[in-house]
């Protein structure tokens, strides 16, 4: 993804599951709110795909934004969720989808090899105490 | 499904409010993000896709991080669905890859059938995702409690909470903001129990 952003020009890149969290990202995020860019991005692409099944088009691969400034291109991942790539609007949407295109084959690859090598895994969450009764999330005292 | 990310050492996890129109749904995040005590970089912006009536058009979506196991950060995201059956497409989208459910029913007696409507309604966009409830952890939040034609609690009990497995409830007033974190913090608390519950299987 370091290198789609290098060669391709675009600002940023951030790999979206399907539920919208980001699981990673590459490029400047300089003053973009991600973790609220992620979610939107996938429920917009989540949105596109449900209209394209009622105009009964199944084959909706990607998503266009063109700004002034900067513009949005999502891609699908495969089963795995979403890229979403933020570059300037200067920039041709047809050389960036080029790169965009590799780039999505080399992750998805990337993502089986993962897949394969540790189907079951699991999380080492002898740390956390569900004992504790301590609240994660407090009320802000009155003033 | 929860997202575990071994290499930023994050845990995410999703939590859907979901309920009839005009239960609170979005007055309960409303109120999480004006007032949880929290760093400012731990809490993100209150995004609302809503009408020019301010009826929420696609969702809502708040995040929250916490710390709560050694050496990983926990992020929560907070969604609300559309109340109105109009979107009943975009409340199946918003639920995709949900890993909590808070149901929020409006306790006034006139709003019963909608609420019954609405949590049958939860059950079916679920099976469209291949999803059970039975798998999910939710929570029933009877909002409204400040109301004087508020339905008695049992009586809510009785139409939404007479499953095979009884689920913990809470009385609100989400515009008051009571009962809404010991909302948010029971579902936080299942989530991550079955987070070490599953995780402890795979171990195994």
């Amino acid at each position: 993804m370091g290198d789609f952003v290098f060669t391709s020009g675009a600002r940023l890149v951030l790999f979206i599951d399907a539920g919208g969290f980001i699981v990673t990202k590459q490029g400047d995020c300089g003053n973009i709110d991600t973790a609220t860019l992620g979610a939107l991005a996938a429920n917009s692409f989540a949105a596109t795909q449900a209209i394209a099944k009622i105009i009964e088009d199944h084959s909706v691969s990607s998503l266009y934004q063109q700004g002034e400034e900067n513009s949005l291109l999502i891609l699908s991942v495969g089963d795995f969720g979403f890229l979403a790539v933020v570059f300037p609007a200067a920039i041709g949407v047809g050389s960036v989808k080029y790169y965009a295109e590799d780039m999505v084959g080399r992750v998805v690859r990337q993502l089986d090899a993962a897949r394969e090598r540790a189907p079951d895994q699991g999380l080492d969450l002898s740390a956390l105490n569900i004992a504790d009764a301590a609240p994660l999330f407090r009320r802000r005292a009155a003033p | 499904m929860a997202l575990i990310n071994q290499a930023t050492k994050e845990i995410q996890l999703k939590i859907v409010y979901y309920g009839p129109p005009q239960c609170g749904k979005t007055s309960n995040l409303e109120k999480v993000h004006a007032e949880v005590e929290a760093a400012p970089e731990t809490k993100g912006k209150l995004t609302s896709l809503a009408t020019n009536s301010d009826r929420t058009l696609f969702f809502d979506f708040l995040p929250l991080e916490t710390a709560v196991i050694r050496g990983f950060k926990t992020k929560f995201q907070l969604f609300t669905v559309p109340g109105q059956v109009i979107y009943n497409t975009t409340r199946q989208l918003v639920l995709r890859g949900v890993d909590g459910l808070v149901f929020v029913a409006d306790s006034q007696y006139e709003k019963m059938e909608e609420n019954v409507q609405t949590f049958n309604n939860m059950i079916q966009n679920l099976e469209t995702l291949n999803q059970n409830l039975a798998n999910i952890p939710y929570i029933l939040q009877y909002n409204k409690r400040d109301l004087p034609n508020a339905a008695p609690v049992n009586y809510l009990d009785f139409l939404l909470n007479n499953r095979e497995i009884e689920v913990p409830s809470f009385a609100s007033s989400a515009v008051k903001g009571d009962g809404v974190f010991e909302t948010l913090n029971m579902i936080t608390r299942m989530l991550l129990h079955k987070l070490l519950t599953e995780s402890g299987r795979k171990a195994a």
